[in-house]
């Protein structure tokens, strides 16, 4: 239990379903402030849901989401938002009726403390350039990616949910992406990523979840990913 | 003693019952059918059913062992629904006589039904003169106005005072073509000239554009040959618009008291028009009017209600001496045999074409000042004798009319 | 003095000018249309029952209240707008995952519902209000007399839906609009409460309707069939623009309005058609309507 003493976010029987199936059975785990936590898992097993529903986006979940000891799990996702979880969706979501700079500055803030233009601008140097063009959508994928999680950085919120922020990407786009990782991890911003790629994780990863049909079935550090990785073949099925 | 009077109460129940059956199914019914939701509601709607309610109550059909039911309808002012409406009226619900049915061309489409089911059409609403022309039918009485009167009336009145150039803003259906035609014949007749005409759509609620093409024709007299709001709509925009200060005349061919109402003294003041009633005429027509009035929203009757009143009274005295109810032409006819005598049209008599004959009335708007209580708008300039007052028989060109 | 297929250019002008001052009714309404369409996915059948609303509320200020028409024109479409809140509080945000036709359809009935009532109360011949004292008269432009109030009501439908353009395309709140109007969801999870600006946008464009009305009531009677004569035009208007289309709905507005104006010349009896004609074509052609992005 010494897991929930320092945890950010801690998600205990969390259950969803979307219509009338049931997604997740009871999804446990804990994120601990400041570290990257990923979720591994084939497509389908609930990944995605899971961040959803902590987000608040599944109409029926059931079970207990707390962010920083305050539970979650009956509030809308606008109030989920603005206690302080900011998420950055798998397809992005970059709005094709906004421009770049709208996009950019849309998601409102919600505490004090989150990250100046300029320091995004530093992180994401491409954007600047393209400050002006007109169309969100018109952006290249990488471009969109850096947008859809630069956007969320000025929010104020601590806890990051991204989903498979390399999905579709260029190698050299994806390591640009996982060097912005840590230097978001190195400036104390704590990490919910789901990702396929697990080449791509363990560049970044303190701490692995393996999820398989809506529940963690694996949990490992870092440390251990060499001693797991037979395991880790049969679940990725890689 | 109980007896007696339970022997007597059944006697008059048999006596009643065979009453009764002199009339198709067992009852007269009587269906008024209007515009209840419309631009032309507040002309009659359920104000005329009111009406028709007042005639059978102030018949006395009840004491006279009558039984007597009057029905509304809304014909939304489409032809289909109307004659829809009283082909399932007449053939499932008994409807012996259909009354009122203004707009003119749900009228038409009726009178062919009433006339192909040998049943009674009292027509007080609608205004084409044709009803009584190449329309007309055994089975109808025209009551209350026609275009012909009214052209005849307004027309010749504003001819006679030098109003002689007229453009004309015509409604685009057959009452608005019919008043159009009507009236520039007796403008024409009177020695004036029509120099223009615009036929708007219907219905209608911006007239300005209409109007300024009337303003440049540089006509002394704008005919507005429409009705209800489109009348109303005319008269605001025309004074907007600067055109009755520039000298050029309105003449409204057909305008209700509820017009004037909408209007306002402050607009309609000065405007001249022919109606075949007007509540505050004589102590006839206010004993009804301030009847109505407490039925009815307090609005005092227009003169197409006042037409629905005084033609289901005459219907009934008809029916009442025939005793039977099931031949529509023969209703008719009884009608036209005898005089007509009713508190607000007066003494008068029903012509071979259907047409009823009664006075008219030149009327002009008060100034505000002149008006003493609510509904105090009009002034009578002028009678028109029920001899002149219509077309004459011959000029109607109505088949039943033999040479 | 020249004129153009036998009618004079100055007659021309004037036809002209009267057919912007009806486009600017039209583009007022269909704006609120698209706006509502916009955000809601919900077509707005009781658009023309709340212009209606509009102008009869304006009457009762002044009947009972003595409010005047400056007074009325900013609380009038206040109190339509909060009318509109309630009903999409009530009604409309149960329907937003079923098929537009419901919307549709609750709307229609609701329009007929506000109108029955106002025509059981008020008859149908409709009530007078008058043009305020400051914009009473009118000035001569050469080729036509026209009423001041005409001009302002060309002047100040123009500004409102410029702002509302501007408020749509240049502000952050239309940004969150049209955000939301994309993916309302992912906005909501950006913690913004879409429920309630849905809420709010549905007032707003019943607002709008309202104010139309307060600048109708002066021109044409107000009657409680007001609304329904014009509905079915400004839905042509919105059809032709583009569904969901800001700029597509005003330029719309306004050019229809003149087209119109023009038939009223040339073909008066087909003046109330021929706004159905355009939309039949522009149908063929861009079934998208001419604004709307075709998606």
């Amino acid at each position: 239990m010494s897991e929930t003493a320092t945890a950010l976010l801690s998600v205990k029987g969390l259950e969803a379903w979307y219509g009338e199936s049931h997604i997740l059975h009871g999804v446990d785990f804990d994120v601990r402030e400041g570290e990257v936590l990923t979720l591994l898992g084939r497509n389908g097993a609930g990944k995605t849901t899971t961040l959803k529903s902590i987000m608040g986006i599944v109409s029926r979940r059931r079970g207990s989401v707390r962010l920083e000891g305050n539970e979650l799990i009956a509030r809308s996702s606008d109030q989920i938002a603005r206690a302080g979880i900011a998420f950055c969706p798998e397809e992005r979501g970059i709005f094709a009726s906004l421009n770049v700079e709208e996009n950019l500055l849309l998601p409102p803030q919600v505490r004090p403390g989150g990250l100046s233009l300029d320091q995004i601008y530093d992180l994401f140097p491409n954007l600047k350039e393209r400050l002006g063009s007109s169309q969100g959508t018109k952006l290249s994928g990488g471009e969109q990616q850096m947008l859809a999680i630069g956007r969320i950085l000025r929010t104020g919120a601590r806890l990051l949910l991204l989903d498979e922020p390399t999905e579709g990407l260029a190698p050299v786009i994806i390591k640009q992406i996982g060097q912005t990782i840590r230097t978001l991890k190195a400036q104390g911003f704590t990490i919910l990523l789901v990702e396929q790629n697990f080449r791509f994780a363990a560049t970044v990863a303190d701490r692995y979840c393996v999820m398989e049909h809506g529940k963690i079935v694996e949990r490992f550090a870092n440390s251990e990913l060499d001693a797991n990785m037979g395991k880790l073949h049969e679940y990725l099925g890689v | 003693m109980q007896k007696v009077i339970a022997l007597s109460a059944l006697a008059l129940a048999l006596a009643c019952g065979t009453a009764h059956a002199q009339y198709s199914g067992g009852v007269i019914k009587i269906g008024v059918m209007n515009d209840m939701s419309g631009v032309y509601a507040d002309v009659s709607g359920p104000g005329g059913v009111e009406a028709a309610k007042m005639a059978v109550e102030d018949f006395g059909a009840e004491k006279k062992g009558m039984k007597v039911e009057v029905i509304g309808g809304d014909h939304q002012n489409k032809p289909d629904v109307g004659s829809n409406m009283a082909r399932s009226w007449i053939d499932t619900q008994g409807v012996d006589v259909i009354v009122d049915v203004p707009t003119s061309s749900v009228a038409l489409a009726v009178n062919q039904v009433v006339k192909e089911k040998n049943k009674v059409f009292l027509a007080s609403g609608p205004a084409t003169s044709d009803l009584t022309g190449p329309q007309c039918s055994p089975n109808l009485v025209h009551w209350t106005y026609d275009t012909w009167a009214l052209a005849n009336g307004t027309g010749k009145a504003i001819v006679k005072t030098g109003g002689d150039t007229w453009f004309f803003l015509t409604a685009d259906y057959a009452f608005g073509h019919a008043l159009e035609r009507d009236t520039a014949a007796v403008v024409e007749k009177n020695g004036g000239k029509v120099i223009g005409k615009v036929r708007t759509p219907f219905p209608g609620t911006d007239f300005s554009s209409f109007l300024l093409q009337a303003q440049s024709s540089k006509a002394k007299i704008i005919g507005l040959a429409n009705a209800g709001g489109e009348t109303i709509n005319s008269i605001k925009q025309a004074a907007e618009f600067g055109i009755t200060q520039g000298g050029q005349n309105l003449a409204g061919l057909l305008v209700f008291i509820t017009d004037v109402h909408s209007l306002g003294l402050k607009t309609a003041q000065g405007l001249i028009f022919t109606s075949a009633y007007y509540w505050d005429r004589n102590d006839a027509s206010r004993d009804f009017a301030k009847r109505f009035a407490p039925r009815y929203k307090g609005h005092m009757p227009t003169m197409v209600q006042a037409g629905v009143y005084a033609s289901v009274l005459h219907y009934l005295k008809a029916v009442e001496a025939l005793k039977n109810d099931s031949d529509g032409k023969a209703v008719v006819a009884k009608m036209k045999e005898m005089p007509t005598d009713d508190p607000l049209f007066g003494k008068g008599t029903i012509r071979a074409d259907g047409r009823k004959l009664h006075d008219m009335y030149l009327l002009e708007v008060k100034k505000p000042e002149e008006s003493k209580a609510p509904w105090d708008y009009l002034k009578v300039r002028a009678t028109i004798p029920a001899a002149e007052a219509f077309r004459p028989l011959n000029e109607g060109k109505c088949p039943l009319v033999g040479g | 003095m020249f004129e153009i297929f036998g009618v004079p250019s100055q007659a021309l002008f004037g036809q002209l000018l009267l057919g912007l001052i009806n486009g600017s009714f039209y583009a007022l309404l269909s704006l609120g249309l698209a706006v509502i369409f916009g955000m809601l996915n919900i077509i707005n059948f009781a658009h023309g029952a709340q212009y209606m609303l509009g102008a009869f509320t304006a009457f009762f200020l002044l009947q009972y209240l003595g409010w005047n028409y400056w007074v009325s024109l900013l609380v009038v479409p206040i109190i339509v707008g909060i009318v509109g809140i309630i009903i999409e509080r009530l009604f409309l945000q149960w329907l937003y995952k079923l098929d537009h036709l419901y919307g549709l359809l609750l709307t229609f009935g609701l329009a007929l519902v506000i109108e029955g009532v106002f025509r059981n109360y008020f008859g149908s011949s409709g009530l007078p209000y008058r043009v305020p004292d400051q914009l009473a008269g009118g000035r001569n432009l050469g080729f036509m007399y026209l009423p001041n109030y005409r001009g302002w009501v060309i002047a100040f439908s123009l500004v409102v839906c410029l702002a509302t353009w501007f408020l749509i395309e240049r502000t952050k709140l239309g940004a969150y609009l049209r955000a939301a109007t994309e993916n309302p969801t992912l906005v909501r999870a950006f913690g913004i409460n879409v429920p309630r600006m849905i809420t709010l946008t549905y007032g707003f464009g019943v607002g709008l309707a309202g104010l139309a009305g307060v600048m109708a009531a002066p021109i044409y009677n107000v009657s409680p069939q007001m609304g329904s004569n014009l509905i079915i035009i400004v839905f042509a208007v919105v059809v032709i623009g583009g569904m969901g289309s800001i700029m597509g709905a005003i330029v719309t507005g306004f050019a229809l309005g003149l087209i119109e104006g023009l038939t009223k010349v040339f073909f008066p009896e087909a003046s109330n058609t021929a706004i159905f004609v355009i939309m039949a074509i522009v149908l063929i052609i861009r079934p998208a309507g001419l604004f709307g992005r075709t998606a």
